[in-house]
């Protein structure tokens, strides 16, 4: 009996070695491979935030304009727009014979029901939209939208991937089963496993080259990076520590792009210490952006002085504004009061290791100008609802991620938002509220600049850096890019 | 007998409802809001406001328990907010994920556990001893997801004979099935043999020294029915407590070996409705959970008692 046992135990041992090795036949050059971490929120796109959505349902829903790498509005479902003189209303030109999945064309009434959708109750993006007053079917391929108050960057607002136009009669299975227009359709997701998409034949615009888009969940970087390696997956987000090794490998490449975020030390304002700008001027000074850069994010990052990321069009370099200075810190803090030090407690999620690394770096540098900054490190739900919402926190380390139009990433600066990080002296407010009216591009940039250099000056909050987004793919990757809002254009990737 | 199994069956109802009511409470009580993660930080506290209705997340704590509890009677765990499908079908479809593994390692683990340790106790205190029970005390003290990376970057990336990620269904195959849930069931089995392995060396010892063990060598059976036959059917009682209590904590899901493994199992969905405040999801879980370990337990207590013909009479006898 005992012989046999061991004899099974070698059989079933001898079995697993002998069907291995060869399951990567079959797979031509057809399927794209893409590591994912987190499962979407459902696919329902005007029924969540969350980034993990879109970066799915980006391939598969489309939106009236689109946006290229480089910023540049570009026509999408619509084949061109107008706006007013006024610039309160906004006009679109649909493009004819766009088919949905489900076989019926797209036609002004879709394009009306989705923005009266993403409007309703349930949309979490509806107060971005509240703006717009009158919906108006022109004809079958023509629909205007009037806003209630000027809205300089309208046409930014229909690029977005949460605006998506669907099928109305699907929509209420659209959180599972997602019917939209794109150059992929879906066909399967299995929760915390993979979702598969498969090419649009009848796409109006030039198909994708890929025929199937599998996402594999793969929850550990180390995981990830060793099915890199064996060729199981095609393409991941990777992290700067994991560059050294990936870079090295014959097959692979690395790939980054800035990301349009910017990472940030945030000073509750409503505290008194902070409210003293020697303080915040002494805390930027002591802390050592180009450390952060190399150790945090392994040089994969620039350095910002105000809030705009690095690659936005209205980017003002501010990082000579207040230098690296630890002496000249010690003395402004001196002067403030506190030439005995300071305790002060930095809320860190959890969840992000770039905010938690770039914590404890800072730690150590305040420490050396006398600042003593106690860690508490709080979930990601956590840090939502007590950080975010409740303000309720002396300092945090953050990354805010923009968007297309900057008034948008900065209003949180006025007096009145509420913010967690609102700058209650309303320093900012005129010029926000300047930037709203004005109709000209060139004037619109100048003030930017200046609220830019305002922020670097006044240091409401630290800026760090703009981390970069780095991806490692096989070497015969093609085409891929990143771009400032979170889709990614797979119809354009081929293998070479 | 059935007096006995009924006892426990009332006993395990009592012990759901306890843990039931435990998991709820802490899951109320621990700081985030699940309105807030659904909606993100964009949300006005209105969007918040509404949502938590539309959860039923603004009655009191009783109201909400008490819906769950009239569900779980018609053995409807409630809706997983997080997936949008039945908390019953998310089980569902992990379940198998869990159990091949658990089933599976606990294959290796037992196999190679009652060899090594009935041989070590037969060879005892020699060199073969020192080294099988010196290599298990290694194995079970080495933290298993490291093991699990060294095999992936051993068999996975240098040797290329396992695929090292995902999980492949049966349907799909027997051979790839297997293949997939090899290297973690390995590596799970690792951490468990050390202990299994101790176990089975000292009941074996013990039976060992039993009268009846000489009176068989000196009847002249053969060596090999001695010790199969007499020693270790004895000697497995104990061993079989342990298996079921090693067996119980593998289905409770592996956290660990399944996100190194990315494979989609319970312990990972666990992981994913903790950080999400996904409560339904949680809660059947945990539920699910502490059933399938008192079942485990029950199947456990009756198996020994066919091993042991002690513990069978005196339980006919209650």
């Amino acid at each position: 009996m005992n012989k046999k046992i061991i004899a099974v135990f070698f059989l079933i041992l001898a079995l697993t070695f002998t069907g291995c090795g060869k399951s990567e036949e079959k797979q031509a050059e057809d399927i794209l491979k893409i590591a994912y971490t987190t499962d979407p929120q459902g696919l329902d796109p005007h029924r969540t935030a969350a980034v993990s959505t879109f970066n799915v349902t980006g391939s598969i829903y489309e939106t009236l304009l689109a946006i290229t790498p480089d910023w540049e509005v570009q026509p999408r479902l619509a084949e061109s727009y107008e706006i007013s003189p006024d610039g309160m209303e906004i006009t679109f030109k649909l493009r004819e014979g766009v088919l949905f999945h489900n076989g019926r064309e797209m036609k002004a009434e879709d394009v009306k029901n989705s923005f009266e959708r993403l409007k309703g109750e349930e949309s979490p993006k509806a107060k971005d939209y509240a703006n717009i007053k009158e919906i108006n079917v022109l004809s079958d391929y023509e629909i205007s939208f009037a806003t209630e108050k000027l809205d300089v960057e309208l046409a930014k607002a229909f690029i977005y991937p949460w605006t998506a136009i669907i099928p109305i009669e699907d929509a209420e299975t659209l959180k599972s089963n997602p019917v939209g227009t794109g150059a992929y359709k879906f066909k399967e997701w299995i929760p915390q496993q993979q979702i598969i998409l498969t090419a649009n034949e009848d796409y109006y615009l030039e198909p994708a080259k890929i025929k199937e888009l599998e996402f594999k969940l793969i929850p550990d970087a180390t995981s990830q990076m060793a099915a890199l390696q064996t060729g199981d997956i095609h393409l991941a987000e990777i992290q700067g520590n994991q560059v050294e090794v990936l870079k090295n490998d014959e097959n692979l490449k690395i790939y980054s792009e800035p990301m349009n975020a910017v990472q940030l030390l945030a000073l509750n304002l409503d505290n008194e210490i902070f409210k003293d700008v020697r303080v915040r001027r002494a805390i930027a000074m002591a802390i050592n952006k180009e450390d952060i850069n190399s150790t945090v994010v392994y040089g994969y990052g620039s350095s910002v002085g105000a809030h705009l990321p690095v690659n936005y069009p209205d980017y003002y370099d501010t990082n000579d504004v207040i230098g690296y200075n630890p002496e000249e810190a010690k003395k402004l803090l001196a002067e403030a009061g506190y030439e005995n030090g300071l305790k002060l407690e930095m809320t860190l999620p959890k969840n992000y290791q770039i905010h938690m690394d770039a914590g404890q770096v800072i730690a150590d540098q305040l420490s050396k100008i006398g600042i003593t900054a106690e860690i508490k490190v709080v979930e990601w739900g956590q840090w939502l609802s007590d950080v975010y919402s409740s303000k309720d926190y002396e300092m945090t380390v953050a990354g805010l991620s923009g968007r297309l139009d900057s008034y948008y990433f900065l209003k949180r600066y006025h007096s009145k938002s509420g913010d967690f990080i609102s700058y209650i002296t309303g320093e900012m407010d005129p010029l926000l509220e300047a930037s709203t009216s004005e109709l000209d591009p060139q004037k619109r940039k100048e003030i930017f600049k200046e609220i830019q250099v305002t922020l670097a000056e006044n240091v409401p909050v630290v800026y760090l850096q703009t981390p970069d987004r780095i991806f490692a793919l096989a070497k015969n990757i093609e085409g891929f890019r990143t771009y400032p809002i979170d889709i990614y254009e797979y119809k354009d990737v081929f293998f070479k | 007998m059935l007096n006995y199994i009924f006892k426990r069956i009332i006993h395990a109802a009592e012990v759901l409802f306890v843990v039931s009511l435990i998991t709820f409470a802490v899951l109320l009580w621990i700081p985030g809001d699940v309105a807030q993660l659904i909606l993100g930080s964009d949300a006005t506290p209105e969007k918040l406001e509404a949502l938590r209705i539309s959860l039923g997340l603004d009655r009191a704590w009783y109201l909400q328990y008490w819906d769950w509890l009239k569900g779980l009677f018609r053995l409807d765990l409630g809706q997983s907010y997080l997936f949008g499908q039945n908390v019953t079908t998310l089980i569902a479809q992990r379940l198998p994920v869990t159990l091949s593994i658990a089933v599976f390692s606990m294959l290796i683990a037992s196999v190679t556990a009652i060899l090594l340790g009935s041989l070590a106790a037969i060879k005892k205190n020699t060199k073969t001893d020192y080294f099988v029970t010196g290599l298990m005390q290694l194995g079970s003290s080495v933290p298993s997801f490291w093991i699990g990376m060294l095999c992936i970057v051993f068999f996975g990336l240098k040797l290329k004979i396992f695929p090292i990620t995902g999980y492949v269904p049966i349907e799909k195959g027997f051979i790839p099935y297997l293949n997939s849930i090899f290297l973690p069931s390995f590596v799970l089995a690792i951490g468990e043999i050390g202990m299994l392995l101790r176990t089975v060396r000292t009941s074996m010892l013990d039976s060992l020294r039993q009268d009846y063990m000489d009176m068989a060598k000196v009847k002249g059976l053969p060596k090999v029915t001695v010790y199969l036959k007499y020693a270790l059917r004895s000697a497995m009682i104990a061993p079989i407590n342990v298996m079921g209590i090693q067996f119980a904590k593998l289905v409770g899901g592996t956290v660990v070996i399944e996100s190194v493994f990315s494979l989609p199992g319970l312990g990972r969905l666990i992981l994913v409705a903790v950080e999400q405040r996904d409560i339904m999801l949680l809660q059947g879980l945990v539920i699910f959970i502490t059933f399938l370990v008192i079942l485990i337990s029950l199947i456990v207590d009756i198996a020994v008692m066919f091993l042991n013909p002690r513990i069978r009479v005196q339980m006919e006898g209650e």
